[in-house]
């Protein structure tokens, strides 16, 4: 259930922008979303799983909005899609759109159907750019090399994007949205942190991050909060519902907001 | 392809000098800009020409100093008589490519350079989580396709950590608990906090006005936040520029490791470097716009990660005052250009290269259209000049009768600018040679009349400001 926000309700300090710099109100903006979510809930399925997010902004007023005639404050989406496959992957599709920087991503990668939704064989990116200067976009392909090297590919020039000491599994950013909620209750149970390695956008090795309980609130709906944080890694905060699904993550610049699931 | 070599000026933004894992800081991780540390000459005597932005930036661009550039602050304008390094360069037949935060107001990035990335809209000052990886992916593009037989200049403006005030800024309007209380992190993983934590109040009048009265001039908002910090929250504070940095390092790394795929490596002179530093805590400041040593001491890196550019490697220059306006002289050397005349800075090639050279004894930094500052081996002199009666708007100095008050700090004794000396009679010949160094440097500066009224207006402004700290001061 939604509890009732209005303007005068404070958020959890790790999502609440409700002030100056975000008109429309960002707190009404994003229960709205979350009411959406809810409102044509469809519980995520075994074998596939889209979650739709929103792209709030939080303090900085440099943000661009486009297209948007309604003047909501939101600076873009993020799609989350994947697939099983074959009883032992999942098939990921992301695509990530920010009106501010102009980048519009999309990312296909290859998880373990485990818990840690570990990155295996080659993926890809492809990036646009909406800007008026001479990048327009960009492509790259990525994969193991011999199990301890990350090899990235743009256009033809090859390179070492890390070199592997450990034998930790390296999942993708984005499957985070999936291995949260996998480890939450066994992290909040136990009140032990989980160390994840993993791959921002498929380009940025993260090793040694951390993922733990941060605390469970009760409006705008039922949440727990886990946080995030590493080396080269501002902390984020994910809150997961009581359905399992993320349905808030804010980091220093953005909050995602679920607007929608289908299974 | 000419013998001139290509230059790719990498610049980060708030990152003062010693937050580098190279220089020793065992607070964060920077193996990317080590690798140029390993490959060149750092200067451990490094400065801004003025700590702040667009500033410094003006500075970059120019070889001048900020009472020359028109931009003496944010909101300043590069006056148009002023020719910029793009200009130069191309002029001379070389690419001239820019990507990332430009930050010099009255000059139009895309007429002076090939804009391989300026935003979907104009870059403004902040939003390196969304521009820095952005710009990673215009240079990525860049360096993959480069086939010019003209050697090429590229400076990549990386914004963070200068996220580092958004982050500050989210503290303006909500209590955000400390590390401990949140649970994310232990007390032994944050960083102490600094040695100059606690600080001798007695600065200059501009500094006070700006940075601590009620109603300051600058992030009035923020203060009063941090007012309700703890240690805690300092340190997390420091912690988290920590990150900031070590997210803009890894962006560099993946330029370089790009570069270093190129045919054309061997040949790339690197100069690394920052516009300003951040105080991070120390003297209980945050961001820039003052003159201690966190806000103005920048890295300053001339690398080349083949050999095809003669570079010390793995120096550290510990001899030699560098300024923000050196920059622009020091691209000039390389790309085989005439130094312009009225250019106040110099060329640290001949440095780089191990070559006996004549150069300068001390440093000379300007702040906040009033504020200054000279470093000498042994002292570091802070001082200011009263706003006029009325604003004639044309940038103070040399007037020794308009100076204020002095901040007076021993380099060797104090190196964290905790006690001033200038109120100590002793000092008075000190304070007397460094007011001559002062106004000598300032002789030589060409300073115009600032005439837009955005400008003008920040000046009346602040101007009235001081005018009244000062009447009640004599009162």
């Amino acid at each position: 259930m939604l509890a009732h926000v209005d303007d005068s309700m404070a958020l959890h300090w790790s999502f609440d922008y409700n002030h100056g710099s975000q008109k429309p109100d960002f707190a009404l903006e994003l229960t709205q979303l979350l009411q959406g979510y809810l409102e044509n809930f469809a519980d995520v399925g075994k074998d596939y799983r889209k979650h739709c997010y929103q792209i709030l902004p939080n303090f900085w007023r440099g943000y661009v909005r486009q297209n948007n005639p309604e003047r909501t404050s939101h600076i873009g989406n993020v799609v989350v899609e994947r697939q099983k496959q074959n009883g032992d992957s999942w098939i990921y599709n992301v695509h990530y759109e920010n009106t501010t920087n102009g980048e519009d991503i999309r990312l296909h990668f290859r998880c373990r159907d485990d818990v840690y939704r570990g990155l295996i064989e080659s993926w890809d990116v492809v990036v646009n750019n909406n800007g008026i200067d001479q990048y327009s976009g960009l492509k790259l392909e990525g994969h193991f090399s011999n199990g301890s090297e990350i090899r990235l590919r743009y256009n033809d020039v090859e390179i070492t994007a890390a070199t592997l000491t450990d034998p930790v599994p390296i999942t993708c950013n984005w499957a985070l949205f999936d291995v949260i909620p996998n480890i939450s209750e066994q992290i909040k149970g136990a009140k032990q942190c989980e160390t994840i390695a993993f791959l921002d956008d498929l380009e940025q090795f993260r090793p040694k991050n951390t993922v733990g309980y941060l605390e469970s609130i009760e409006s705008p709906i039922l949440l727990d909060g886990y946080y995030l944080h590493g080396k080269g890694v501002l902390p984020s905060y994910w809150w997961v519902d009581a359905n399992g699904n993320v349905a808030i993550v804010s980091s220093v610049f953005e909050t995602l907001v679920l607007r929608e699931t289908e299974g | 392809m000419s013998d001139r070599p290509n230059i790719l000026f990498i610049n980060t933004d708030q990152h003062s000098w010693d937050a580098i894992s190279a220089y020793g800081n065992p607070y964060l991780h920077t193996p990317h800009i080590d690798l140029l540390h390993l490959n060149g000459t750092s200067f451990s005597k490094s400065y801004c020409s003025d700590p702040v932005c667009a500033a410094a930036r003006s500075s970059w661009v120019t070889g001048l100093y900020t009472s020359e550039t028109g931009v003496p602050f944010n909101g300043g304008q590069l006056h148009a008589n002023i020719p910029d390094i793009g200009q130069v360069l191309r002029a001379s037949g070389y690419n001239v490519f820019h990507c990332g935060k430009w930050h010099v107001p009255g000059r139009d990035v895309r007429e002076s350079f090939d804009t391989l990335y300026y935003g979907s809209h104009n870059i403004g000052a902040g939003g390196a989580a969304y521009f820095d990886s952005a710009s990673t992916h215009a240079v990525a593009d860049f360096l993959t396709n480069y086939e010019g037989n003209e050697p090429f200049y590229l400076q990549i403006g990386y914004i963070d950590p200068h996220d580092v005030c958004e982050y500050l800024h989210n503290h303006e309007e909500k209590r955000i608990p400390n590390p401990i209380e949140q649970g994310v992190l232990t007390e032994d993983e944050l960083p102490p906090l600094p040695e100059n934590f606690l600080y001798d109040e007695r600065e200059t009048v501009l500094h006070r006005v700006c940075k601590r009265i009620d109603n300051q001039l600058i992030h009035e908002k923020i203060k009063k936040a941090v007012r309700n910090w703890d240690e805690l929250h300092w340190r997390y504070l420091r912690w988290s520029y920590y990150r900031f940095i070590e997210k803009v390092d890894a962006e560099i790394g993946r330029a370089l490791s790009l570069l270093k795929q190129t045919s054309f490596c061997d040949r790339t002179l690197i100069i690394f470097s920052a516009d300003h530093g951040e105080a991070c805590g120390s003297h209980q400041l945050f961001q820039k716009f003052d003159l201690y040593e966190e806000s103005v001491r920048v890295p300053f890196i001339v690398s080349c990660l083949g050999d095809g550019v003669d570079v010390g490697k793995g120096c550290m220059n510990e001899k030699h005052f560098v300024s923000g306006v050196d920059f622009f002289p020091t691209v000039c050397d390389y790309a085989d250009i005439e130094i312009p005349d009225r250019c106040q800075g110099m060329s640290v090639r001949p440095i780089v290269e191990g070559k006996d050279t004549e150069w300068r004894e001390y440093v000379y930094i300007e702040s906040n259209y009033w504020g200054r500052a000279v470093i000498t081996d042994d002292y570091k002199y802070v001082t200011e000049y009263k706003p006029k009666a009325v604003e004639d708007f044309v940038p103070p100095g040399p007037d020794s009768e308009q100076l204020g008050l002095v901040q007076l700090f021993n380099k060797h004794d104090d190196p964290w600018e905790k006690r001033n000396l200038a109120v100590e009679p002793e000092y008075q010949e000190v304070i007397s040679s460094c007011r001559d160094k002062l106004l000598r440097i300032e002789s030589r500066l060409n300073r115009q009349e600032i005439k837009q009224n955005g400008p003008r207006n920040v000046i009346y402004n602040w101007g009235k400001r001081l005018r009244e700290y000062w009447e009640y001061q004599r009162k």
